[in-house]
């Protein structure tokens, strides 16, 4: 039965008979003879409370029953409780739970963000959010700590669909942890979701040591129970991530994420996340981290061709893998958020100190692209030149003396062979893909050109 | 608050059940359907504590394949509604900056820091809590509060109240820390 879709002609007298019926049982039910009489005044102390606060507001109908019940005795109480009630001034609705407003408990109109994740039926307008963000900053500039947003999927853990798995995967089955102790473990059967997902080497540490810095979040496009059952394997203790579990029930918009849920001021958040594309509006916040491709199932979701970890019977490497490296930097970006400079902590943002150490990756180099880009468009607009820019390397269209490097996807054109008579390093475009990952320059010997007819140009395989 | 009462439901059944187990049947519909069910009126129904009557089963007219006969039924039941004013003890679920969020049985029932006293800071931690300055008082998750209603709403299966602590007599009634 819908409150909201009644209207006021109809309230009065379906209420007089609720009124009625609850008089009725009262006087005849023997036992509620004392508390008859302390009924009416509360009910008139409840209904004082209606009148004197916004007549205008359309009513729900539980409120009316009170009205009519008001007795003689209770005009004196009437008056008194409507004084005080005028003096305090008018209620902004900062926020609504359940479509009444936190503070005064009048119906409003919803709008505003919803925080599904924190309790359902819970939403805060902007300007309480933004107030919000406000003293979380001050907190956590207290702790010397900032806010990094986590994703779940080929980020932290794999997870595959058990019916996915291939038969050379069936040894993993007798591989998984017990669900009751998951401290220490890394892959889980969860037969009740018909799912085995296997965590990332170096998680727990990295988790460890990340929640020493900055607050955690887990933003996922899985759904709320996968979200939660996901952190719990993570998360055991609950120390890590507490409420702070968004999924994709969660929300604003379809199909993107988006900070608008994150208690957090946005130039003291980080992103960690393997699709750039899922966070439109925040790129400059997005640390974009290589793909974890556990199952076969998952290298089949992008069209890979090469054998995942758990066909090839490998791993990751613990203390070089990808996790390992993304730590160093969320490090180097923390020391330099908190470092002691001249200004002060508010006028910093971590989204221009994370271009920072982007920049001192591939410093110093010169790089000259040879048939890489296609020839009608601007060399400078491809991705391929803004990404090694954004490196810090600088990029030119023709060759000179201060160049250091060649990228290129063929021996034979004129560049490369000036590189090799000059002794310049000849690399194919992976190097600049594996140091944008891995932020590390790589060893150029390890991507050179013979190497690019080994592994085949779709893939990119970074040497561990 | 509680209330006892009677109410009528048309309960509609299906052929396959009648015989000698009809009136089982028909109650243990009732029962699956209506207890734990919420509505504007009423509030929460608890428990159906018996049957007054069953009236005759109406077949409906002309014939489909899917006829389903409706049957009348009279039962008492247990409701739970809270009102705007009413003071409640509620079990506290979820402590956070922006309040706290506390249950009363089927009832969700949020503060808002707002309508918290003044003179209780929020602590963030391991077990986030508002304390008062000089720690006596702590509400904190699994601690029992006395909260006054200000505001109800409620959909199919729940009610959502707006609490506030900011009165005499309110908060909290004992503290589990305490009582250890």
């Amino acid at each position: 039965m819908s409150v909201a879709s009644d209207s006021s002609p109809v309230h009065s007298s379906s209420s007089d008979d609720l009124a009625a019926f609850l008089e009725t049982e009262l006087d005849s039910d023997s036992d509620s003879d004392s508390s008859s009489e302390s009924f009416p005044i509360e009910a008139a102390e409840v209904a004082v409370v209606d009148v004197s606060s916004n007549h205008r507001l359309k009513r729900q109908k539980l409120e009316h029953p009170e009205d009519e019940t008001e007795n003689v005795a209770s005009v004196t109480f009437s008056e008194e409780i409507s004084e005080a009630s005028s003096s305090k001034s008018p209620c902004e609705h900062p926020g609504t739970f359940g479509n009444m407003c936190f503070v005064c408990g009048q119906k409003v109109e919803v709008t505003g963000v919803s925080f599904g994740y924190i309790h359902k039926g819970f939403k805060l307008q902007q300007d309480e959010v933004t107030r919000l963000r406000d003293i979380d900053m001050k907190a956590l500039q207290s702790q010397r700590k900032l806010c990094l947003v986590l994703d779940l999927d080929h980020t932290l853990l794999n997870t595959t669909v058990l019916r996915d798995l291939r038969p050379e995967e069936e040894y993993l089955k007798s591989h998984t942890h017990s669900l009751q102790d998951v401290s220490g473990g890394d892959i889980f059967m969860l037969e009740f979701m018909h799912m085995m997902t296997k965590l990332r080497p170096f998680v727990h540490s990295f988790l460890k040591e990340a929640s020493k810095m900055f607050v955690l979040y887990i933003y996922t496009m899985g759904d709320r129970p996968y979200a939660r059952q996901m952190a719990k394997l993570l998360d055991p203790k609950g120390e890590y991530f507490g409420e702070r579990i968004i999924s994709r029930d969660d929300g604003t918009v379809k199909h993107q994420k988006s900070l608008d849920v994150v208690l957090g001021q946005e130039k003291a958040v980080l992103i960690l996340d393997d699709t750039e594309n899922a966070w439109p509006g925040h790129r400059d916040n997005l640390i974009v981290i290589e793909r974890y491709h556990f199952f076969a199932s998952s290298c089949k979701q992008f069209d890979h061709r090469f054998q995942s970890l758990s066909q090839l019977k490998s791993d990751e490497s613990e203390p070089e893998g990808v996790l390992s490296a993304v730590l160093k930097v969320l490090k180097q970006t923390h020391s330099l958020f908190f470092q002691d400079g001249g200004e002060d902590l508010s006028s910093r943002d971590v989204r221009s100190l994370l271009k920072q150490v982007r920049k001192e990756i591939l410093e110093g180099c010169k790089v000259v692209f040879s048939r890489v880009f296609p020839t009608k468009t601007q060399a400078e607009d491809h991705p391929l030149w803004r990404v090694a820019e954004g490196l810090g390397a600088t990029c030119a269209t023709e060759v000179d003396a201060s160049v250091t490097h060649v990228v290129a996807m063929d021996v034979g054109t004129e560049k490369v062979r000036w590189a090799i008579r000059e002794k310049k390093f000849v690399v194919h475009r992976g190097w600049i893909d594996a140091a944008n990952y891995l932020w590390k320059k790589q060893p150029e010997e390890k991507f050179g050109l013979e190497q690019l007819k080994k592994q085949g140009a779709d893939d990119l395989t970074v040497e561990k | 608050m509680f209330f006892h009462m009677v109410l009528e439901r048309n309960m509609q059944l299906h052929p396959r059940s009648f015989g000698l187990n009809l009136r089982e049947n028909l109650v243990s519909k009732l029962i699956k359907d209506v207890e734990g069910s919420c509505s504007g009126r009423h509030g929460f129904v608890v428990a159906i504590t018996g049957i007054e009557s069953v009236g005759k089963g109406l077949v409906p007219d002309g014939t489909s394949s899917s006829a389903l006969v409706t049957f009348p039924v009279k039962y008492q039941c247990l409701l739970f509604r809270p009102f705007r004013g009413e003071i409640l003890e509620a079990f506290v679920t979820l402590v956070n900056r922006m309040g706290f969020f506390a249950e009363a049985g089927p009832v969700q029932i949020f503060v808002s820091k707002l309508l918290i006293p003044d003179s209780m800071e929020f602590q963030a931690g391991d077990m986030p809590n508002y304390t008062t300055s000089d720690g006596s008082v702590k509400i904190q998750k699994e601690c029992e509060v006395r909260l006054k209603i200000i505001g109800t709403r409620v959909d199919a299966t729940e009610i959502f109240c707006v609490g506030t602590i900011n009165d005499d007599f309110l908060a909290v009634i004992n503290d589990p820390a305490l009582a250890a």
